[in-house]
């Protein structure tokens, strides 16, 4: 086992790399150098994306097929990015695999730019649950995380990716990630970013198929001095397809834009989003943006989004009930962003729950 | 030494630039209980937001004492940590917290079990705080979260109101349990200040003083059974009769 230090220790620990935890594969890369890419189960595969490019010609023509490689500069310069740092996924057809697949990418140099490539594929029937930490060490504050994704689940798969950020106060975030949802396959994406950060800005996008499920979700503190530009896109390309999309933001300070686009395309889509906001100072703003668009008659669409601040009864009650003001305001902010989200696993639901509870960086209220 | 738990003298409270209670005394000893009778409007509520210094509820004057203590400088949760619990008639709900995490949040590790089989609340410890609880649950969750604080003095509003028969036997039985009902009154530690509108606690919970509210006032004071019976037989209207007579005869 690969020894890390303390600062590198408690980073991973931040985003739920925790050593001790079973794993059915583990991915971990400090700046441009992977320090470890291995499975414990021939149902998975885990290389570096490099050495999977070089070893799958198939896996070539897949590359940048989702998220293509000129959609914009960020995209760019990860596909012009010589150290070609990435992970490459397979869990084989029909395999359930129980225990998560762990990945994290560590800045660990200030003003260091960390550019990624993931191709991640679920064969037919298969079904995993990815939990993805990016976050920066201690003593890197500055840097640039760009990381492009692709998700390719074929029909009948089920993939939860869960995707957990802890940066440093100067780092700028460029996520760009795009699945491939085949027929009755379901696709989870999970965001979930409580700490410091200059600047997030991403927009999942997964083109549905016939039955297929996309859901997303987002749990974003955003402190004072950070910026977050996050949303979510499906398009409903098959009969039947259906997407759901959560968000829960509080904003202390940070200015938020939480984004949700539904695109239906065929008859039977349904697709609803819920946007919640929460905004304790007026140093910060929310500004929800959700989108529908119906391009047949025979779709179910909804939004509903709400922004406000703590209420004064709940405060009020929970202080009569003997808790000071400032716990009773974490316990309301807690709550409110305390999302159970029903396509996880307990374990994994439980999981995310206990990183919310140690991450969570309400200080400054 | 006062043994009194509450000293209340001519309080007068305002919600906006209303006076709604003006100019009540009112003291509650060690181990006993109280229960104030009034119509709807009367006031009796906001005596008990008063009291924990909710916002929106402003002391004009007079003065509100806890074990001797004079809270008007002391928010909420500071006269909450004097040893005062409050069960609110209409509890907020709050989404994504949970009845056990919020147990644990105020009991300081006290073992509530036999409390939340005796209040029928076990299925509820994972249930989002009051989302979704019916009457009876609001209220037992209320005397639940009472057991948790285990304060001196309860604020009480309207334990039966919209409570069936069952659940009212069920939080009558809470509401003595906290109260010490099983011990003499001279070892009791707790005392209480119920809101009633109907009365029917009193068939349950025995009450040492009743005292007759309205229109911001106290407007006699007795034994609860009796002010009871004459407010069954009369109404309230039947007790400004009353006073008014008593002041004529004066």
């Amino acid at each position: 086992m690969n020894s890390y230090d303390e600062p590198t220790l408690q980073a991973m620990k931040n985003v739920a790399y925790n050593l001790g935890e079973d794993k059915s594969a583990t991915f971990f890369a400090r700046d441009t150098q992977i320090v470890d890419a291995h499975s414990a189960t021939s149902a998975v595969e885990i290389l570096p994306i490099e050495i999977a490019l070089e070893k799958y010609e198939w896996l070539r023509k897949l590359s940048y097929s989702l998220v293509s490689a000129d959609q914009d500069s960020y995209v760019e310069e990860v596909a012009n990015n010589p150290a070609n740092l990435g992970y490459f996924i397979r869990v084989r057809a029909g395999e359930k695999v129980v225990l998560p697949i762990y990945t994290c990418y560590l800045i660990d140099s200030s003003r260091f730019t960390q550019c990624t490539h993931n191709i991640v594929i679920a064969e037919e029937g298969s079904e995993f649950h990815l939990i993805s930490g990016c976050t920066s060490n201690v003593h890197a504050e500055s840097g640039r995380h760009i990381g492009v994704s692709e998700f390719f689940i074929h029909d009948n798969a089920i993939v939860t990716s869960t995707m957990v950020h802890s940066w440093g106060k100067e780092v700028e975030v460029y996520p760009r990630t795009a699945a491939y949802v085949g027929k009755n396959g379901t696709f989870v994406s999970s965001y979930v970013a409580l700490g410091s950060v200059k600047s997030v800005q991403m927009d999942p996008k997964a083109i549905i198929k016939e039955g297929g499920l996309g859901e997303f979700y987002s749990v974003i503190y955003a402190p004072e001095g950070s910026v977050f530009d996050v949303g979510s896109t499906a398009l409903l390309e098959g009969e039947g397809a259906s997407t759901q999309m959560i968000s829960r933001v509080v904003s202390n300070g940070g200015h938020v834009l939480t984004r949700g686009k539904i695109i239906g395309e065929k008859s039977g889509g349904r697709g609803t989003m819920a946007c919640n906001g929460l905004l304790l100072s007026d140093k910060g703003f929310i500004h929800a943006i959700p989108e529908l668009v119906a391009n047949n008659p025979n779709l179910e669409l909804s939004h509903e989004a709400s922004v406000g601040m703590i209420s004064k009864d709940e405060l009020a009650y929970l202080m009569a009930s003997g808790i000071e003001e400032d716990r009773a305001k974490s316990l309301i902010i807690e709550g409110f962003l305390d999302l159970h989200i029903p396509s996880l696993p307990e374990y994994l639901q439980r999981q995310i729950n206990a990183l919310v509870e140690e991450t969570k960086v309400f200080d400054t209220i | 030494m006062n043994t009194n738990i509450l000293d209340i003298a001519n309080l007068h409270v305002a919600v906006g630039d209303k006076e709604i209670i003006k100019g009540i005394d009112l003291s509650i000893k060690k181990g006993e209980v109280h229960v104030l009778f009034g119509p709807n409007g009367s006031g009796k509520s906001t005596l008990l937001c008063a009291i924990m210094q909710l916002p929106g509820y402003t002391i004009t004057e007079g003065s509100v004492h806890i074990h001797d203590t004079d809270t008007a400088e002391l928010t909420t949760d500071a006269i909450a940590n004097l040893g005062v619990g409050m069960s609110f008639q209409y509890p907020p709900k709050i989404k994504g917290v949970t009845l056990r995490r919020f147990l644990d949040s105020i009991s300081q590790s006290r073992d509530l079990h036999s409390s939340i089989a005796a209040l029928n609340m076990e299925p509820f410890l994972e249930r989002e705080l009051n989302v979704g609880f019916s009457g009876g649950e609001l209220k037992r969750a209320e005397i639940l979260k009472l057991y948790a604080q285990s304060p001196d003095l309860l604020l009480i509003d309207e334990p039966e109101s919209g409570v069936d028969i069952e659940n009212i036997t069920v939080i009558s039985n809470a509401i003595n349990t906290i109260l010490q009902k099983e011990s003499p009154m001279a070892s009791r530690e707790r005392s209480a200040l119920i809101i009633t509108h109907t009365g029917n606690i009193l068939s349950t919970v025995h009450a040492d003083v009743g005292h007759v509210f309205m229109d911001g006032k106290i407007i006699c004071t007795g034994n609860p059974l009796d002010i009871m019976e004459d407010i069954k037989k009369g109404g309230f209207s039947g007790c400004i009769q009353c006073i008014a007579n008593h002041k004529e005869k004066q």
